[in-house]
């Protein structure tokens, strides 16, 4: 069983491409061909958004000086013993691969019975980043696929997630199969480039077909540090930054998702996630938990077995619920305090100068540079702190080439969480590669970029127009941070 | 030939690609050198003006010595084990087992040489190499991802006959999904010559027919062992190279050459950590807290007292500046000269901690699996509140040295 998904996407895609090309045309005009001087009458201002300066801590008070391979996974300083040796539990949580149940480690047994992971250093390696498959690997080791109908809402036989893994005797959900496809570009000094990207197809699917309207959403591990200041941040904090109508007519919208509390079914402002589709850490990390490695907790409390999945239903399960409140709170305590890496070189000239040019732009006005978390968050430690995660943790159109078609709560399917800069120029040292965007297409700071559309069209094109030097000089920047 | 390693820190993966798809033992392709890649990052303000260059070279020698002492150990377990492999006795097999035993202790004292980017966990930030830490110690092993477990008689590398079994194909696939996806060094070796242990009052019980030739998966699992014991024996010499104070190429030789605090700070570094993080975290409270038996870190072989003992007694070589019957220069007179009252006060501790974790009842997992405020769980923590405090005590060294060390988590 075989299905015709990558055709269904590319058309979908295609419709929705389509419709936007409309609307993009007026800057695809303004910025193309005839010289800049047109371009720069058609633009919207820049908005000025002030730079942090070279000294200050991304994580304020959680930073962490070590800038090593072990560089994402330090706890913040200054935590009391108790809070410490918490952290410690955690980390072993996060490193631990949870065994089939019935194991002889009774306390980590109850994986699955389907799964993508066994563990949560399976895809966030080092607390870092994830990518798609390279060269010869077969399979997705650090990334997922999230599935719906074209509302977003779950699959009746395969649930809101692929599963491609599963116990010995019960069938995996299926297989992710994946191509690549190249398109070329160049610079407006007519350097050339090239951008390849992932397409995904769901294939050897065990419980029939995905259906007419089914969407898929693939997405790489995001790194794990510093999601405790992001929690931290007051709503109204966030909220500032927000401008859902353009009423400042940047051409930047910036919108909140909205999702209830899977405990308390209070409605939360979203904030993890690539679509910002999670209000919590409590919620991310039980969440995760329970879609990706198969471990119920007192949030998730049933086995992830969609009703057409009876082997699944059926299978051994372990202790009730596999992660106890204890290890849950530990867990998430573990999250909440991981620091962030110390600039490396923020002094330098080109740096200075790239970070001149990041704000020049326009890249400031989404991956906005500093925030503060609210004086009575869950940790002392992270109280009153200015930090500098450059993210609004708002939705943005990301335009028809970055689009998912995915709605995901109140995200539509153009719309992306604008992701978290700070560290992952030490994403090379900690996993080896610098794959970014959703499904990590992108390789390196330079591809990321070229792929922005949508709402950072007019910026992605003023990045096209820059010389060398400066191109380098933005990239040496957001190495540094 | 694959190129799909992701290593444990995945910048094994990276230096691969660049080198255009060839796999080596990276590490291994040279001797560690350039001790001065990592910048200066220890020195700080202050402390007071002192001389360290025999204490320097005492520990450079320890290092040296004990390399080579334990790469020594590992050749007479490899001695052993081949024997075991010739005639697949149950006699000849405790015999294999107590040579694992009787080789760990000398390996143990080396891992207060870590946790600095020394030649064991060295990552060259511009070839992406990394030493062989991760090959010769890791844990915890996920030991279906090797052999046979309860419950699934035909689960990993040795069942998987697609496989075939040599060291660039066990290699390949250490920890390539996950870390504790480990396939060799000593906890792999440990697992083949024990198995699982589900015996609530001893070690593993793996049968030595196991091991008896002819079978297409004993062949197999004979060929592992043979294979993981040579590499752990080839990792061990490559070390005991790299701190080869004679061979001018070698680490040993740059590390004379940094700057005093520098090199004190990897030195502290190294002790600190062990104590304060590896030990005192990582592996003991972090199993105190989950509660379970085998949660810990020589489970198949219930050896982990000797793990927690020998760990100690490398923090308190490089300390007297001691290795069995040999003498060396250690930190310890360094500190006497600077802050006698603080060399008192570390002295006292480490032979405090000593103590305290000799008097960890024997085996562990009896106390992982006894109920909250048992003797034997007073006793463990009391071992880590020694051992916390300990590291604490080696950062205040750092302090009066002028050198900043810092208790990093892994």
């Amino acid at each position: 069983m075989k299905a015709t998904l990558e055709r269904r996407v590319a058309l979908i895609g295609g419709v929705a491409a389509a419709s936007l090309i409309l609307v993009g045309a007026v800057l695809a005009v303004s910025v193309s061909g005839h010289g800049l001087e047109t371009a720069a009458a058609a633009e919207p201002a820049v908005k000025h958004v002030e730079m942090p300066s070279p000294d200050a801590l991304p994580g304020a008070a959680l930073s962490t000086r070590l800038t090593n391979s072990n560089a994402f996974a330090q706890s913040a300083p200054g935590l009391t013993f108790q809070q410490r040796r918490d952290f410690f539990f955690g980390n072993r949580l996060f490193n631990t691969n949870w065994a089939v149940a019935p194991g002889s480690v009774t306390k980590f047994d109850g994986l699955g019975p389907t799964f993508n992971r066994v563990s949560c250093s399976g895809c966030h390696t080092r607390d870092g980043r994830g990518r798609p498959p390279l060269n010869d690997e077969k399979q997705l080791d650090s990334m997922l696929i999230r599935i719906s109908d074209g509302q977003g809402n779950p699959l009746p036989q395969y649930g809101d997630q692929f599963n491609d893994r599963a116990n010995h005797g019960i069938p995996a959900e299926g297989r992710v199969a994946f191509h690549w496809e190249t398109q070329k570009g160049e610079y407006a000094d007519g350097t050339p480039y090239s951008l390849t990207k992932p397409v995904f197809e769901l294939t050897d699917l065990n419980f029939g077909p995905l259906g007419d309207d089914v969407r898929i959403s693939p997405r790489v591990a995001s790194e794990v540090y510093g999601v405790g200041l992001l929690e931290a941040v007051p709503e109204k904090e966030i909220l500032a930054w927000a401008d859902p109508d353009d009423s400042d007519g940047d051409g930047i919208s910036g919108r909140a998702n909205y999702q209830p509390d899977p405990e308390t079914g209070e409605m939360l402002i979203g904030r993890f996630g690539w679509k910002a589709n999670q209000p919590t850490l409590r919620a991310q990390n039980s969440g995760a938990a329970a879609g990706d490695i198969g471990i119920t907790s007192p949030v998730h409390p049933d086995e992830n077995c969609p009703p057409a999945q009876t082997a699944c239903a059926d299978a051994p399960t372990g202790d009730h619920p596999d992660l106890s409140e204890e290890f849950l709170r530990k867990l998430t305590h573990y999250t909440r305090v991981l620091a962030v890496p110390v600039r490396r070189k923020p002094k330098a000239p080109e740096v200075m100068k790239g970070s001149r040019i990041f704000a020049d732009i326009g890249c400031a006005a989404c991956h906005r540079p500093s925030m503060t978390t609210g004086k009575n968050t869950a940790l002392d430690v992270l109280n009153d702190q200015t930090f500098h995660a450059y993210t609004d943790l708002l939705l943005h159109d990301m335009g028809p080439e970055l689009a998912d078609n995915r709605p995901d709560v109140k995200a539509t399917g153009t719309e992306w969480r604008t992701p978290p800069l700070w560290g992952l120029g030490l994403v090379p040292v900690v996993n080896g590669h610098l794959r970014l965007l959703h499904d990590g297409r992108a390789d390196g700071f330079a591809e990321a970029i070229l792929w922005h559309g949508g709402e950072a069209e007019a910026s992605k094109e003023r990045f096209r127009s820059l010389s060398e030097a400066d191109r380098e000089a933005l990239i040496a920047f957001l190495k540094s941070i | 030939m694959s190129t799909s390693i992701k290593s444990r820190r995945g910048v094994i993966a990276l230096s691969l690609l660049l080198a255009g798809g060839t796999i080596a033992l990276p590490a291994q392709s040279a001797l560690a050198s350039g001790a001065g890649a990592i910048p200066a990052q220890f020195a700080m303000d202050g402390g007071s003006s002192y001389g360290a260059t025999l204490e320097i070279l005492g520990y450079a020698r320890l290092v040296e010595a004990s390399y080579q002492r334990s790469y020594e150990d590992a050749k007479k377990m490899r001695g052993v084990i081949n024997e075991f492999l010739d005639k697949p006795t149950e006699e000849n097999l405790a015999r294999a087992r107590k040579a694992w035993i009787d080789a760990r202790p000398a390996y143990l004292v080396t891992e207060a040489f870590r946790f600095y980017e020394g030649p064991i966990d060295f990552a060259d930030e511009e070839t992406g190499e990394e030493g062989p830490e991760a090959h010769i110690n890791a844990w915890p092993l996920n030991e279906a991802y090797i052999d046979y477990v309860k419950g699934d008689a035909d689960a990993g590398i040795i069942h998987d006959t697609s496989i075939p079994i040599n060291d660039k194909t066990i290699l390949g696939h250490d920890q390539t999904e996950d870390e504790a996806d480990v396939t060799t060094g000593w906890h792999a070796i440990e697992f083949l010559l024990w198995g699982q242990d589900f015996n609530d009052d001893g070690p593993g019980a793996r049968p030595a027919s196991d091991y008896t030739p002819g079978d297409k998966f004993n062949d197999r699992r004979r060929l592992y062992l043979k294979t993981v014991t040579q590499m752990l024996v080839k990792d061990l010499s490559w070390l005991a190279m790299s701190w080869n104070m004679d061979n001018p190429n070698a680490y040993a030789t740059d590390f004379l050459k940094l700057p005093q605090k520098e090199a004190l700070g990897r030195i502290l570094t190294g002790m600190a950590t062990l104590s304060g993080f590896e030990m005192a975290s990582e592996r003991m409270a972090v199993a105190l807290d989950s509660g379970d038996q085998e949660d810990e870190h020589s489970c198949f072989s219930d050896n982990t007292n000797n793990d927690f003992i020998y760990d100690q007694k490398g923090i308190a070589n490089i300390w007297f500046g001691e290795m069995g019957d040999k003498e060396f220069a250690g930190i310890q007179d360094l500190v006497a000269r600077v802050d006698p009252d603080l060399e008192k006060k570390v002295t006292a501790q480490i032979e405090k901690t000593t103590k305290a974790i000799a008097a960890m009842p024997h085996p562990i997992d009896q106390v992982l699996a006894s109920p909250k405020g048992s003797d034997g769980r007073v006793k463990m923590e009391q071992a880590v509140t020694d051992l916390v405090e300990q590291g604490k005590m080696l950062v205040e060294v750092g302090k009066a040295l002028g050198v900043k060390i810092v208790v990093a988590t892994e």
